[in-house]
């Protein structure tokens, strides 16, 4: 994904903008001028400096273009994918167990990877039970049991 | 002397023996996996060092970041992928070198050079450490607070981004710290009503979430690396010694500013690297050979790294200000094992301070037999399909960010963070400014506030004490660095060399 500095300078002026002006509301200590809000407003203001100068420009003759050619949206969109398997991994965790959801994340990124099921599969079962035997068993991690509990 | 037999006999300890082998070959192979890096192998260890002993947690932590920062030399001579950001300012050379089929030589310089810019750092470490210890005892909130702002512009000083734009992710990380209620009024903030922000955003599942899931996520965009053709490698040590011999001078001066950069806080092994193979072509006398396959840089840089690899524990040890994002991570496992880092911490805990010492000496000694098995391995490691690996990773992401409170809120964040670094380093801001943000966001925002309360409200008493002057000095020094290189560039045209600028 990649932006304009104009879109990102523009984020960074909002999120800067928005984090003084919740700092500024945050109650005072009383009888002291130095608060929790100090703090979080002179970040929000340098993040609204540094937001305007990376949307005008300054300062990206020090930067290097990274190589290759940018994916399509589509493609870029396989990027999310990570990111979507640990929240669903976090949503189901408690109700599969450990083992079931931990195959499952492995196999669709194992297969999303490309891999053929003659290593998907294998390695959708080793890797959940290798990492529940260091996890679990030796440092007393408690995964949750779930639909299917560990045997040991 | 008392100290240090107790600190060998605390390293003696089956258990840290233990820690230090397995540690050694979990960084040696991940720091060899293109993609997989240094820090990443050291976020991802964490989680386990919290059932560790506190020896063998710092053991292992030194251990990994040793081996990793050697190891992502490989992919780099081999494939002309950098294993580590910190093999990065050589890999063109390194592998112009394999391209003249001298792959043995270049991998055997990496290790060589890597393993004596260890030892070399870590002589520093025991050098500098105790002895600025004396002065870090009179240090106020003032000091303190210069301190953690000059790491913070140093890691903004990064090679090949905007300091812009390293200055605006190192106040996103900032910003991040800010939230919950761990700051000095105890005022929750940003909270946003969620009781799980409450104790604010913890560094690991942030760091794990920056560098690992991130990584995983652009490597679903990536095509397969091309395979490695099978090779025999012949005697990887040898003529090592004569290089030695040939090059003292590149030797002596790389060592010499891995260690420089790795005391200043906030900068690490990738700076030096970068700036040390632009000395070592500036004060080459055959600087027209740098880029077609010749060691020289290769000898510097390769020792730089690894002595500022050593040399960054001494403001984290000292102040608990990291030297780069892997202190980072070490200073955090510190505090959790009761080793709170401090000038104190070489008066209290003498011994564990000599056993620190004693495995970075170990771990640099063993890196020369592991490596060269790694190396010869190395067609076989490379060989490890991606689709392989990176399930494990994303999967080692959640159980490691669970495992670290038992809460799987964490893993939430991991995904987050994921997001966030991919975005982020897709535009060019360094993640690694943000990280340091949030791991020192509360030390600032505390020495600042105490720092202000004391002097009601005042600013000039951060200028008055002589040290505070010196770091403010060098604070804005550091600040100002970029805009005097641009200036330098307009007037001068253009024609620094490449890579230049990165110092």
């Amino acid at each position: 994904m990649h932006l304009s500095d104009r879109v990102t300078g523009a984020v960074l002026v909002a999120l800067g903008g928005l984090s003084a002006w919740g700092g500024s509301r945050l109650p005072a200590v009383p009888g002291q001028d130095v608060g929790p809000a100090v703090f979080p407003m002179l970040i929000g203001f340098g993040l609204v400096g540094c937001g305007l100068l990376i949307a005008f420009g300054i300062g990206h003759s020090f930067e290097e273009e990274e190589e290759g050619s940018a994916p399509g949206w589509l493609y870029g969109l396989r990027a999310l994918l990570p990111p979507v398997l640990l929240l669903l991994y976090v949503l189901l965790v408690d109700r599969l167990g450990f083992l079931l959801t931990a195959a499952g994340l492995v196999l669709v990124m194992a297969l999303a990877f490309g891999a053929r099921p003659r290593l998907a599969l294998p390695l959708a079962i080793l890797a959940p039970v290798g990492l529940h035997l260091i996890f679990g068993k030796l440092l007393r991690v408690p995964l949750p049991d779930g639909l299917l509990a560990a045997p040991w | 002397m008392e100290g240090l037999i107790q600190g060998a006999a605390l390293v003696a300890a089956p258990d840290v023996l233990l820690a230090i082998f397995a540690a050694a070959v979990y960084g040696l192979v991940i720091g060899s996996l293109p993609g997989l890096t240094a820090t990443m192998a050291t976020a991802l260890l964490v989680p386990v060092t919290f059932y560790l002993s506190p020896i063998a947690a710092v053991a292992t932590i030194i251990t990994a970041s040793a081996m990793a920062i050697f190891s992502g030399d490989i992919p780099g001579c081999l494939l002309r992928i950098p294993g580590t950001p910190a093999s990065a300012a050589y890999t063109d050379e390194s592998y112009a070198m394999t391209r003249k089929g001298q792959p043995e030589l270049a991998l055997g310089i990496g290790l060589w050079f890597s393993a004596i810019g260890g030892i070399v750092g870590t002589l520093a470490l025991m050098v500098l450490a105790p002895s600025l210890a004396e002065v870090a005892l009179s240090f106020s909130t003032f000091e303190y607070f210069w301190l953690a702002i000059l790491g913070l512009m140093c890691a903004t000083l990064v090679a090949r981004s905007s300091p812009v734009k390293a200055i605006a992710a190192m106040l996103l990380g900032l910003l991040v710290s800010c939230i919950g209620m761990e700051n000095p009024a105890g005022t929750p903030r940003f909270t946003f009503g969620s009781p799980d922000l409450l104790g604010g955003i913890e560094p690991i599942p942030a760091l794990v979430g920056v560098f690992a899931v991130a990584q995983v996520m652009r490597a679903m965009l990536l095509p397969d690396p091309p395979p490695l053709e099978r090779r025999r490698f012949g005697s990887i040590l040898s003529g090592q010694w004569a290089l030695t011999k040939r090059y003292p001078k590149p030797l002596v001066r790389g060592n010499l500013i891995g260690i420089i950069v790795g005391v200043l806080p906030g900068a690490g092994a990738d700076m030096a690297a970068w700036i040390s193979y632009a000395t070592s072509k500036r004060f080459s006398k055959e600087p027209e050979k740098f880029g077609t396959g010749h060691p020289e840089g290769l000898v510097e840089a390769g020792a730089a790294n690894n002595s500022a690899l050593a040399s960054s524990w001494v403001p984290a040890l000292l102040f608990g200000i990291p030297g780069d994002t892997i202190t980072a991570i070490a200073i955090g496992v510190l505090y959790m094992k009761g080793l709170n880092p401090g000038p104190t911490l070489f008066t209290e805990n003498a011994s564990s301070m000599y056993a620190l010492y004693l495995i970075f000496i170990l771990a640099n000694i063993v890196m020369i037999p592991l490596g060269i098995l790694l190396i010869r391995a190395s067609t076989r490691v490379l060989h490890a399909p991606r689709a392989a690996v990176m399930p494990v990773i994303l999967l080692l992401c959640a159980v490691g960010a669970y495992a670290v409170g038992n809460n799987l809120f964490a893993v939430v964040l991991v995904a987050a963070f994921g997001c966030l670094g991919f975005v982020m380093e897709r535009n060019g801001y360094p993640v690694a400014a943000l990280v340091l943000g949030i791991v020192m966001g509360t030390m600032v925002e505390q020495s600042f506030v105490t720092s202000l309360i004391k002097s009601d409200g005042d600013f000039l008493p951060f200028f008055e004490r002589p040290i505070s002057g010196l770091l403010a000095a060098l604070t804005l020094t550091a600040l100002l660095w970029p805009a005097g290189v641009w200036l330098w560039k307009r007037r001068h045209g253009r024609r620094l060399p490449a890579g230049r600028a990165a110092g």
